[in-house]
């Protein structure tokens, strides 16, 4: 009996179809329409409305991890009402779109419930559980989209749910950041649509797969070069990539922890996962991989410096998450299937390990001296903490470990001058990242100076998903082997990119220019 | 003059726009000027794409209406602007409607001010030492003269 065949016949989650592959838009429109259904469902039964939520994300999310047990191996194509690409937009499903597709409901899931009240004194404010929905919504088609500008319409939906999430504490200085973060992300999307118009001026076309068929005879130009710029830059803004992270330190310290967990966890990895797209199917060129790395190694050198500097939790993780990508960042710069795999190791690792801590967070949201002593009254946070510390510095036998050292062997195997630079500043970046790590480790386990107040206590539930996502990591550790195996499988299939267009255009299109 | 086409003149115009909304993003201190610089950007990028399906002497690309043959602009980046447009508004109207909230918070728009504030607010938050006077760094440009609904504010604030 299949994994399949068993939920199926649990009650609780059958759904009245075994699902198709084009019901696999409902993915995408089902929080969609809860989002819009959320204001009058509240007015009328703030029941159901509350229930909505949750209701709407696991039925996506059952939805995305059937349709990968049954059509998971082979990548498929659904043309979006039945216009045939590369006129009709496609959603794109491989392996690897599923993975981060079905983590989006779940990790929304995990963060759902609030920790603390909003300005109106409410914790379950329809408004807020609307904007929530349109997040996964958004963040879901993110993953699936297979053609550039529908990437570009999914990516500002994202933006703008996450606007209104970070101004949720309704502070000024959460609407200052909101501010910041906006106008940055709005000038993020500006250069990103030029970049656009500039590949569907070289290609004249936005499909993902036919601008791979046309990109060495068009796009391996100063031209291409510049417009694969302003896209990495445009979609860098939510991926914390040097220059345009500036928002990250603000937003995360002001936003409510749990929405900087599901931002600074899952939804900076689906901007990565666009830049992933756009490396592997159409530039390849070593133009692009300088400026991933350039770009890379100056994130990681910024980010672990001033969290080393950080006094408060929250910004020490946001500095620390802009390092981690710009680890991932590095990875992408290796050729090929490496890179791809590379990256994807640390990028899932960062979604699980950073997601915890920010969890974490919620209470612990204070200056890191308040955190003295804090192994005292809660035990298992703190040693939660050490175990993802230890994960995210890559002591071994831990996946962090494992993700760096990919990295690592890459950009020796490459072995030219700036690959080795970056190979040294990761490792520098890894001292420096051990060191405020430990720094916070030894003061949760010191004893706390007399006279100080008690340092606070992370909430049960927080401590909870901080234990689901550290036995995640335990496990990953023990299973690494069949592990490696299946994330290579994954990125074996994401480099194919002859097989990418003829899952797209099973007949093969004239090419016009 | 063989350059100077019409086409390059409208190319010129829309990248100069994005030009100059992109400095003033970049060199504007009040947050009013920036949401009206975004926008001056997004008219640029707007047109640039808009521009991208353009066809000397073509017709508008409405089929039925025209004689078969006649060269039509490119419909494809016309659907694309339209979106864009709206994704555009929206997000600006989102922009001007946090402005608000901030005037009303601190009564200035004056970035390097607000920037102040975060930073008083967030170090208060979280119960650490702001980066003040005696830190900040020598060379420092002043900062303009405090705004009388600020001053207000703190005065009333004070005990």
């Amino acid at each position: 009996m299949t994994l399949h065949q068993m939920l199926l016949q649990v009650p609780d989650l059958a759904l009245p179809f075994a699902p198709t592959q084009s019901q696999i838009v409902l993915a995408v429109v089902l929080p969609l329409l809860g989002a819009f259904l959320m204001q009058p469902l509240a007015r009328v039964s703030r029941t159901l409305a509350l229930a909505l939520g949750p209701i709407v994300l696991a039925a996506s999310a059952y939805l995305l991890i059937a349709l990968s047990l049954e059509y998971g191996g082979a990548p498929f194509v659904v043309a979006i009402g039945g216009y045939a690409p590369p006129l009709g937009v496609v959603f794109y499903v491989d392996r690897l779109a599923l993975l981060f597709a079905t983590a989006v409901p779940l990790f929304t899931l995990l963060f759902w419930w609030r920790a603390e009240p909003d300005a109106a004194g409410s914790t379950d404010s329809a408004r807020r559980d609307a904007v929530m929905l349109l997040l996964a919504a958004a963040a879901t088609g993110l993953a699936l989209s297979g053609d550039l500008f529908n990437i570009y319409v999914f990516y500002e939906l994202t933006a703008v749910a996450s606007f209104g999430l970070v101004a949720l504490r309704a502070t000024g200085a959460a609407y200052i950041a909101t501010v910041r973060y906006l106008l940055l992300s709005a000038l993020g999307s500006v250069l990103a649509l030029v970049g656009i118009a500039i590949v569907y001026l070289l290609t004249g076309t936005l499909n993902l797969a036919q601008i791979a068929q046309l990109a060495p005879g068009t796009l391996a130009n100063p031209a291409g070069l510049a417009a694969f710029a302003l896209l990495l830059v445009g979609f860098g803004v939510k991926a914390e990539l040097f220059p345009v992270n500036t928002w990250v330190p603000e937003v995360y310290a002001t936003a409510p922890a749990r929405i900087s967990a599901l931002l600074a966890g899952l939804i900076s990895k689906l901007a990565v996962l666009v830049v992933l797209r756009l490396v592997v199917l159409a530039f390849d060129g070593t133009g692009a991989q300088t400026l991933l790395l350039a770009l890379g190694t100056l994130g990681v050198l910024t980010g672990e410096l001033a969290a080393w500097r950080a006094q408060d939790f929250p910004r020490m993780l946001a500095y620390s998450s802009v390092g981690q990508l710009g680890v991932v960042f590095i990875a992408l710069s290796l050729p090929g299937y490496t890179g791809v795999f590379a990256a994807l190791a640390v990028a899932l690792h960062h979604v699980v390990v950073k997601s915890a801590l920010f969890g974490l967070a919620t209470r612990w949201n204070g200056s890191l001296e308040a955190l003295a002593g804090a192994a005292r009254t809660a035990p298992r946070a703190s040693i939660l903490f050490v175990l993802f510390a230890l994960s995210l510095i890559g002591v071994p036998p831990l996946p962090g470990f494992w993700a760096k050292l990919l990295v690592l062997v890459g950009l020796a195997q490459l072995g030219t001058q700036a690959a080795l630079t970056a190979l040294a500043v990761i490792l520098l970046a890894t001292a420096v990242e051990a060191n405020y790590l430990f720094r916070v480790a030894v003061r949760l386990f010191q004893r706390a100076s007399d006279g100080a107040p008690a340092p606070p206590r992370p909430g049960r539930f927080d401590v909870a998903v901080a234990s689901l996502l550290g036995l995640v990591l335990l496990g990953a550790t023990v299973t690494i082997d069949p592990l490696s195996t299946w994330l290579g499988g994954i990125a074996a299939q994401t480099t194919d990119v002859d097989a990418t267009i003829a899952t797209v255009f099973p007949t093969p299109i004239a090419q016009t220019p | 003059m063989a350059y100077l086409t019409f086409e390059t003149i409208l190319y010129a115009g829309a990248i100069g726009l994005i030009a100059l909304g992109s400095l003033g993003l970049v060199l504007s201190r009040h947050l009013f000027r920036l949401v009206l610089a975004l926008a001056i950007a997004e008219a640029g990028a707007n047109l640039l794409l808009v521009l991208t399906g353009y066809r000397g002497g073509a017709v508008a690309p409405i089929l039925g209406v025209h004689q078969p043959g006649t060269t039509m602009v490119d419909p494809i980046p016309q659907v694309l602007v339209l979106t864009a447009i709206v994704i555009g508004v929206g997000v600006q109207a989102l922009a001007v409607s946090v402005l608000l909230k901030i005037y009303r918070a601190y009564g200035t728009l004056d970035l390097r001010v607000l920037r102040e504030h975060l930073e008083l607010d967030l170090a208060k938050a979280a119960g650490i030492r702001a980066p003040g006077s005696q830190e900040a760094p020598a060379g420092e440009r002043p900062l303009p003269p405090p705004i009388p609904a600020v001053a207000k504010a703190a005065k009333e604030s004070a005990p």
